[in-house]
């Protein structure tokens, strides 16, 4: 089976709620998977199918509650249920079934009673749920009790009915771990400033900026907790743990550790990440050991002498084999490789940062900066346009702007998202070495006001 | 050959297809020939100059007449690059909203078969081109077609993955028939598109959303985006999503914005004063010489006059905004605050996208026992 798109067992997927929740879950076989109130399902029951595909929790109520120590949240674990797959078609009838429902041109004569209204009492509706009734015959009963259901318009019947459905419905989505996706399920929960409030269409945007292909050697800096790398793994291998591509992400730190957290999350295996992903600290990368040095601490041993070691010592020669090769790529990333791009999302003070970790950039190749804020890229801006190696640094924003998208009644949400945060892109150029005649004395003033003229008032 | 668009290059070679930069707004795309020259209102570049350099590089000439300094840079085209500097063929589809496609249907090297329609310029089927698997993109237009097909095969992207088919998708749908349409295609006979990521950027995308059953994808999850202007055609693409089963549909506009990096001088209200002050005491020592000019030529005559006007010519003015001279953004004498501002004209509207996705077989896969 295909993990990119088939459910697989041991994946980690994203499972969307009626309630417009993520969750993110790994498919361990043989385990459930609580939904909390929308229920729960056997992880076994669902292998098998495309990633994408809608179910519902069926309880045909002769499941056992199991009593659980009461630390837990729910005082009894929620009971595994069957699995249905939703088709599509299913949404529209719920469309047909208010239409037998009488509704009203306005809603001059609806008065608010506040939870009056509504006959069914909260334990009532517990009740229903109890008797694990499904949740349109619950919804159906509340419309049919509600006082003045009548009343309101058929947009209002639609919301409503929309509300109900979040709360009763216990169906979910099972999708593909996208780079996007695990950006949305951060966003949702709230850690916004761990990802440096960064949208989707910005880190979009900074991917195809940066020209990200999958034979490309990238240096990134990443302060996101390794969300930014994923992105870039994600539009370099597409999820192929196999690849053949040779493309490489160095990422340089500031802290003596990389954090790159987020990648447990990816598919990738561990072997394949080391493999296309180099991690350097900012000392290593700026003051690199030397061949010497590295050659001083590792002597290599012939197959024979490998063969008289003991286990032990064996496995020292191993780990310093590790090392061996650790030091000499980070002597040949940071000294011999001009990189395909930069891409930066650090809170390190930019107008030193950038023009340094530049050099290392091929000519011709972009540098993309993602900043929450735009001053810190507008102070960036202003070095790079007074240094002859960058072309034509620009600060960039892209917002996307989500609508209600109902026939008839498209309009732009009320309220969305704010922030996003903001990108500086420009290219690494090789500034002409000497001016062409050097009697004229005032070339450096004339390259001055070239600039000017060659670049206009962009 | 190799498409100069997925493949790193080093040096400027013989033979190559470049960008030259001249101004933000002023890139031109060359092929490099050693005997011919690139001319501009700034002077002439010849090709053989550029040759052996590396990307990036910065030509630099002396103008004959001037001997002023000219330069461009030489880069090497990127589908971003491509975008600002293409002949525009028609309307095109800009990065802001291109990479928010891409991204949003998982665009990747891997997994994505792409179909796009139509053609167009041809902006985004470069983008395409570097980010997906395979991509099959349609034209109606005869002319546009044949101007596109003759450029992706200059660019190799028919070597590399890319499949162009002159068709008007809402008469004729998707199907490729290797004998029988003009295409680049490798594979003989019908071609299997088992598309998973659609692009419809036509004026009636409904009428061709019904043919795309017969060329998606069946096993997976198959995203689609179609790209119009007007709401009403939004309205009529809903209906059509809704009629042929695809779901999750969601619209979305994407506002992209670009800053200008300018600085404000500074102004203090103190300087303000400073500046205010300065004339009045210079009004007030006026109209006293004056009233001593008049007094002392009553009295003594005009012969005195000579030494009493030389304090006019003081130049011990007070101006801290450099009033009345012309100063250059960012002198070094003043003070300067950093700022932005966007463009003059904005793009306020390219179109609206609207996002639909759809599983064809919902069947489970044999799970494989341990």
């Amino acid at each position: 089976m295909d993990p990119l798109k088939t459910i697989c067992a041991e994946q980690h997927v994203i499972i969307k709620l009626p309630s417009d929740n993520n969750k993110l879950v790994q498919l361990k076989p043989d385990t459930s998977i609580s939904l909390g109130k929308f229920g729960a399902f056997n992880v076994n029951d669902i292998i098998g199918y495309p990633l994408g595909t809608k179910f519902e929790i069926l309880y045909d109520g002769d499941e056992k509650e199991e009593q659980v120590p009461a630390t837990g949240k729910f005082k009894y674990k929620i009971p595994t249920g069957k699995i249905k797959v939703l088709d599509d078609d299913v949404e529209k009838t719920e469309g047909e079934r208010l239409e037998n429902v009488v509704n009203s041109e306005n809603n001059q004569h609806l008065v608010n009673l506040g939870n009056e209204v509504q006959k069914l009492s909260a334990e009532e509706i517990e009740a229903l749920k109890e008797k694990s009734v499904s949740s349109s015959e619950i919804i159906s009963k509340m419309i049919e009790s509600h006082g003045s259901f009548d009343k309101k318009t058929v947009y209002s019947q639609e919301k409503y009915l929309k509300r109900k459905k979040q709360k009763f419905d216990k169906i979910f989505t099972v999708d593909y771990l996208s780079s996007s996706a695990l950006l949305q399920f951060l966003i949702d929960k709230g850690d916004i400033q761990r990802i440096m409030d960064m949208s989707q269409e910005s880190v979009a945007m900074l991917l195809n900026l940066a020209n990200i292909k999958e034979n490309g050697n990238y240096l990134c800096m990443d302060e996101t907790g390794g969300l930014l790398v994923y992105f870039l793994l994600e539009r370099m291998f597409g999820g192929d743990d196999k690849s053949k591509s040779p493309g490489k992400i160095i990422v340089v730190h500031e802290n003596e550790h990389p954090n790159l957290d987020l990648l447990k999350f990816s598919n990738y295996s561990e072997s394949f990440i080391n493999e296309h992903v180099i991690t350097i600290s900012l000392l290593e990368f700026f003051e690199p050991p030397t061949i010497e040095d590295i050659n001083k601490g590792f002597t290599p041993l012939s197959k024979d002498e490998l063969y008289q070691l003991k286990s032990g010592q064996k496995n020292k020669y191993y780990r310093r084999l590790k090392w061996y090769h650790t030091k000499m790529d980070i002597l040949k990333f940071s000294t011999e490789i001009e990189f395909d791009a930069l891409i930066i999302a650090s809170t390190l003070h930019l107008p030193s940062l950038v023009p340094i970790l530049g050099e290392k950039v091929h000519g011709s190749r972009p540098i993309v900066c993602y900043s929450q804020f735009k001053e810190t890229l507008l102070e960036l801006a202003h070095v790079l346009y007074e240094d002859l190696r960058y072309l034509a640094p620009s600060v960039l924003e892209t917002r996307c702007r989500p609508y209600q998208t109902i026939r008839g009644r498209l309009h732009p949400l009320m309220t969305m998202k704010g922030g996003g945060g903001y990108l500086l892109w420009c290219h690494r150029v090789i500034p002409a070495s000497e001016p062409l005649t050097i009697q004229n004395p005032d070339v450096s003033k004339a390259i001055e006001q070239d600039i000017k003229v060659g670049e206009g008032q962009d | 050959m190799s498409s100069c668009f997925s493949e790193y290059k080093d040096t400027i070679q013989e033979g190559d297809l470049a960008l030259i930069w001249i101004s933000r707004d002023n890139t031109k795309a060359i092929t490099i020939d050693s005997k011919e020259t690139f001319n501009t209102r700034y002077g002439s570049f010849p090709h053989k100059d550029m040759i052996g350099r590396k990307y990036g590089s910065q030509i630099a000439i002396r103008t004959k007449n001037t001997n002023k300094f000219a330069f461009i840079h030489v880069l090497q085209p990127t589908p971003e690059l491509w975008t600002l500097s293409l002949p525009h063929r028609t309307q095109i589809v800009y990065t802001p909203d291109s990479s928010y496609i891409m991204e949003r249907l998982n665009c990747n090297p891997n997994t994505s078969r792409v179909i796009e329609a139509g053609t167009g310029s041809g902006s985004f089927s470069h983008a395409f081109a570097r980010s997906s698997k395979r991509l099959f993109t349609f034209e109606f237009h005869k002319i546009r077609f044949e101007q596109a097909m003759k450029e992706f095969q200059e660019h190799g992207l028919l070597d590399d993955n890319v499949t162009i088919t002159h068709r008007d998708v809402c008469e004729n749908g998707f199907t490729i028939n290797k004998e029988r349409d003009v295409t680049s295609c490798q594979e003989p006979g019908d071609v299997q598109l088992n598309a998973n990521l659609i692009f419809l950027d036509l004026p009636a995308p409904w009428d061709a959303i019904h043919h795309l059953d017969k060329v998606i994808a069946k096993d997976e999850k198959v995203g689609l985006c179609c790209f119009s202007p007007c709401i009403e055609q939004v309205d009529k693409t809903l209906e059509s999503l809704e009629r042929n089963g695809w779901t999750n549909v969601e619209m979305v506009e994407i506002q992209g914005r670009q800053y200008e990096s300018r600085r404000q001088m500074v102004r203090t209200l103190d300087d303000a004063l400073g500046r205010l002050r300065d004339i009045k005491r210079r009004k007030i020592e006026g109209m006293e010489r004056r009233k001593r000019q008049l007094e002392s030529s009553m009295t003594e005559g005009e012969i005195k006059n000579e030494n009493e006007k030389q304090p006019l010519t003081e130049k011990s003015e007070f101006n801290p905004f450099g009033k009345g001279s012309r100063i250059k953004e960012g002198d070094p004498n003043y003070k300067w605050k950093q700022v932005t501002k966007i463009e003059s004209e904005i793009k306020s509207h390219t179109s609206y996208l609207t996002f639909a996705f759809k599983i064809v077989d919902k069947s489970r896969k044999e799970v494989a026992k341990k």
